[in-house]
């Protein structure tokens, strides 16, 4: 068997790959994978702790109310996504800066 | 005991029912009669209002009702804790989505805007946020989190046509959904380290284990960062400006109020439950200290940059981002002294809350369709076209900036006694002048509006007539008088509700 703590090293990678992904990466869609793989990060992480947590399956069941949480942001994230490009024929964020100081 | 369970989520239960109710209502009367749309629409922000009130009914008759006695009390811990921190939140977030829907019921339709979604969006996001308030649970914190986040998202969007809009909700969206994976992965690793997703029960853990293990100071890092996006703190308040400037100002009064309480009830609850133990709240090993270099550079930074604005609906948002800095002092000064010090978060919370609906209330006034006051030079001479709304305007600007008899001035004085009684005065010094350089730009409004005239030539905002905005800002005006004069009984229940941290 896997030791849980090659998961939780995946899981941290995946973060980090997701957080930098957000970061540096200016199309707004792939900004939304980006956090999506951070989110299934948070997810893995999750169920590989409730592995070395045998008390009860919380970690697991907490994964499940994050899945459904999840789709429910990405379906008003994709919607905002697609007004943005109906109204800006773009989905590159550095094209969108009406709001500036 | 199901019985008297029911009472103590009466609040929450009434706010969902009757959004439910509302949407059903919107469903079955939208067909018939295109010609009498706007009366349908503000019946619905009339529905609104009377189920926020509702809930702030019920919020003050459990308030007044014994709920430490209440058997049964916790049929549903640790996943909903019902205290007089939750109550009082509940009654706090009611009293803002309230006028936060007496606004929405004069500016929707007043710009075209009169879809019913927006009153279902406002009461299930407000669930979320008392939610939030009353949750006890990583997974509760996470629903009402999300619950609360995904209504402000689309109310936010809201005017689908403008492309401000859009691009406000966008960067609200992204950078919410963001500061949300950074909070969930510090959430996952608190798991992972204690075995434990109730906050009580991560906090004896922490309490034995504390701040030396490696996992949960990078949880506690993670953690902060994601609630400091959540409450607009600087560094992490990208998003605010241009979410607040995007989003229909109904929506903007919601973000600035509603969510801000219950970001501010997230980070209470879950740093003095999680990390509330000595070591973790000392100066030397735990997290005082960077939340009050936060709060030092929130305050100053967006002080700075909110004098430089030319947008008035932007200064708010910059004052709205200054204000979570002076928030953030009461919260370290609570290292010292805990009940008192966050109390003085609370009652900030309250006074904060109805001056700025009411200021953002005023905006909404002061324009009319396809004119819509957003600029300082929009609002020149408004004290003497419009009268009332100035006056109102000039009232909840003097309750921002601090000074008395208003509500805002009691807020200040209690938070930042606070900070010294806990001893510190090199950050009630900088707050205080903070406070001053943020008089400076409160005022230039006033000036603005009864000092100058419209350039000649400059089409001028016409100030629109709504009873529903009217009565909104009656109610904030009432509220900010009433504390800014008799803070007393408020300050008291602020007390009461945080004596459930108890003193450490």
């Amino acid at each position: 068997m896997i030791p849980a703590q090659y998961y939780i090293v995946v899981s941290a990678l995946l973060f980090t790959i997701g957080g930098v992904g957000f970061l540096f990466r200016r199309n707004v869609l792939v900004a939304l994978m980006s956090i999506e793989i951070m989110l299934n990060a948070v997810n893995l992480a999750l169920v590989a702790f409730n592995r070395t947590l045998q008390n009860a399956q919380t970690g697991q069941v907490f994964a499940f109310f994050l899945i459904a949480a999840e789709a429910a942001e990405v379906a008003v994230g994709l919607a905002i996504v697609l007004s943005l490009f109906r109204l800006h024929r773009t989905v590159q964020s550095d094209d969108v800066a009406l709001l500036k100081n | 005991m199901a019985f008297a369970f029911a009472f103590l989520l009466s609040p929450l239960l009434v706010v969902a029912g009757g959004a439910l109710l509302l949407m059903l209502a919107e469903a079955f009367t939208s067909k018939r009669g295109r010609g009498d749309h706007g009366d349908r629409a503000s019946g619905l922000a009339l529905g609104t209002t009377v189920v926020f009130a509702a809930g702030f009914a019920f919020s003050l008759g459990v308030w007044l009702g014994d709920i430490e006695a209440v058997a049964g009390a916790d049929a549903l811990a640790p996943w909903i804790v019902i205290d007089r921190f939750t109550i009082f939140f509940d009654g706090i977030l009611c009293l803002g989505g309230a006028i936060t829907s007496l606004i929405a019921g004069g500016y929707l339709p007043e710009h075209k805007l009169d879809r019913g979604e927006f009153y279902s969006l406002l009461l299930l996001s407000t669930v979320g946020a008392m939610m939030l308030a009353a949750a006890g649970d990583l997974l509760t914190v996470l629903l009402g989190l999300e619950t609360m986040s995904i209504g402000a998202y689309a109310m936010t969007a809201f005017r689908h046509t403008s492309k401000r809009s859009a691009e406000g909700a966008l960067k609200y969206f992204l950078l919410g959904s963001f500061a949300s994976a950074l909070l969930l992965y510090g959430f996952a690793l608190l798991y992972g380290a204690t075995g434990h997703t109730d906050l009580a029960g991560i906090g004896e853990v922490v309490k034995v284990g504390g701040t030396h293990s490696p996992m949960i100071v990078v949880a506690l890092v993670l953690v902060l960062v994601g609630l400091a996006f959540k409450i607009s703190a600087v560094p992490f308040h990208m998003w605010t400006p241009d979410a607040y400037e995007g989003a229909p100002t109904p929506a903007t009064t919601y973000m600035a109020s509603v969510v801000k309480a219950g970001g501010f009830a997230m980070l209470l609850r879950v740093l003095f439950t999680c990390f509330g133990d000595k070591a973790s709240m000392s100066w030397s090993a735990g997290w005082p200290p960077m939340l009050a270099w936060i709060a030092v550079i929130t305050m100053t930074v967006a002080n700075l940059i909110a004098g430089q604005q030319e947008s008035v609906k932007r200064m708010l948002a910059y004052s709205s981002i200054a204000h979570a800095g002076y928030l953030l002092i009461g919260v370290v000064g609570a290292m010292h002294s805990m009940p008192q010090a966050s109390a003085t978060v609370l009652f900030y919370l309250l006074t904060y809350m109805v001056s700025t609906a009411g200021a953002f209330g005023s905006l909404v006034l002061c324009g009319s369709r396809g004119m819509e006051a957003v600029s300082y030079e929009d609002l020149a001479g408004i004290g003497r076209r419009h009268p009332p709304a100035a006056l109102a305007f000039s009232l909840f600007l003097i309750s921002l900036a601090g000074i008395p008899p208003t509500a805002g001035f009691f807020g200040k004085w209690f938070v930042f006694r606070a900070a010294i009684d806990s001893g510190f005065y090199a950050l009630t010094i900088i707050a205080f002048m903070n406070s001053v350089v943020a008089a400076y730009y409160y005022l230039r409004v006033l000036v603005f509006m009864y000092m100058r005239e419209p350039a000649a030539g400059m089409t001028t905002s016409v100030p629109m007539r709504s009873g529903y905005v009217t009565a909104a800002l009656l109610l904030s005006a009432i509220l900010v008088l009433l504390l800014g004069i008799a803070p007393s009984q408020s300050l008291d229940m602020a007390i009461k509700a945080a004596s459930i941290f108890g003193s450490s």
